[in-house]
């Protein structure tokens, strides 16, 4: 996502990114960000909310036109709830108890393990 | 600080952007995975000036959302980790109908959201009547998906170029990126 945005800026074309993971986005270094401080899944605004969803993307152009240079972050002013706990939720190891943390470790060799097939599918599948 | 004497009104003090790159780090570590993901990082950040009004600019919308996979299990709302919806190759669809695009296949926030409404991962709706108000030029013929693929060589040797074409036959003139 970020490596796209700067690739495609790169060559003449402008971008602008929506997305939640601040740290991640900046951490890249892209030229235009939209940062809203949703849960992931909803760079784009409130889910059934057709206003969050307009303003959201009107700042994205907003940042389009007007970003001063590269590294522009804008911040939506919109907030997901006023309690914050979901912050604190994601991937939290400190909030997993132990046989959670095992039994997401086979579940997670197992969705790897279904990844590389999908991936060795598609390069097999791409020399024929 | 107790509750009453928050006459300044501040925020709670975690409710700061959440630091992913810690989480992820900590949690695989957790989970047994040496090695951690090493996030791409860089100095230099290229900036194209946008050189007209978009009034005047054809804007194409990128997603890594993926259209609905046959035999591939549940790919909908509410789905578990799908890995099975992964796409590893860049894909375009026209972007005047509506379709299933789902995100399954990514690590978003399944405590707190669904993936119930398109529209809240997918602006292709907002987008479509920023043209109709005027606001951009028009929306590209065609909307764009591109993978996350785990390799960011593989990112930007072979999906960055392919992306950059299709864009390219498209006249596209600025876009629109929405990540997951």
């Amino acid at each position: 996502m970020s490596l796209t945005a700067r690739y495609l800026e790169e060559r003449g074309i402008p971008t602008v990114i929506m997305g939640s993971a601040k740290d991640i986005v900046e951490h890249c270094g892209v030229p235009r960000f939209v940062f809203t401080d949703f849960p992931l899944g909803n760079s784009a605004g409130k889910p059934n909310d057709a206003i969050s969803q307009a303003e959201t993307l009107e700042l994205a152009l907003k940042v389009l036109e007007r970003a001063p240079g590269p590294r522009t972050t804008v911040q939506s002013p919109q907030r997901w709830s006023d309690d914050a706990e979901w912050k604190l939720d994601f991937q939290n190891v400190e909030r997993i108890p132990k046989e959670e943390i095992k039994r997401r470790r086979a579940e997670f060799d197992k969705i790897k393990e279904i990844g590389q097939k999908v991936r060795d599918d598609t390069v097999a599948a791409k020399k024929h | 600080m107790a509750k009453s004497e928050n006459v300044l009104n501040f925020l709670q003090p975690h409710d700061l952007p959440v630091p992913y790159m810690q989480r992820l780090r900590d949690y695989y570590l957790a989970l047994g995975y040496g090695n951690p993901y090493r996030w791409a990082q860089y100095a230099d950040v290229p900036f194209t000036e946008i050189k007209q009004s978009l009034s005047k600019l054809r804007v194409g919308l990128i997603t890594t959302a993926g259209p609905l996979k046959k035999n591939a299990g549940d790919q909908g709302p509410g789905a578990a980790y799908n890995a099975a919806a992964k796409f590893y190759e860049v894909y375009s669809a026209p972007s005047d109908e509506d379709r299933f695009l789902g995100i399954s296949h990514l690590g978003y926030d399944r405590k707190y959201t669904t993936a119930e409404d398109i529209n809240s991962f997918f602006p292709l709706k907002a987008l479509r009547r920023a043209a109709e108000n005027g606001r951009i030029g028009e929306v590209s013929p065609r909307f764009y998906g591109i993978p996350t693929n785990r390799s960011q060589l593989t990112t930007i040797e072979q999906d960055c170029g392919d992306v950059l074409t299709l864009l390219q036959k498209d006249k596209v003139e600025a876009a629109v990126i929405a990540a997951n």
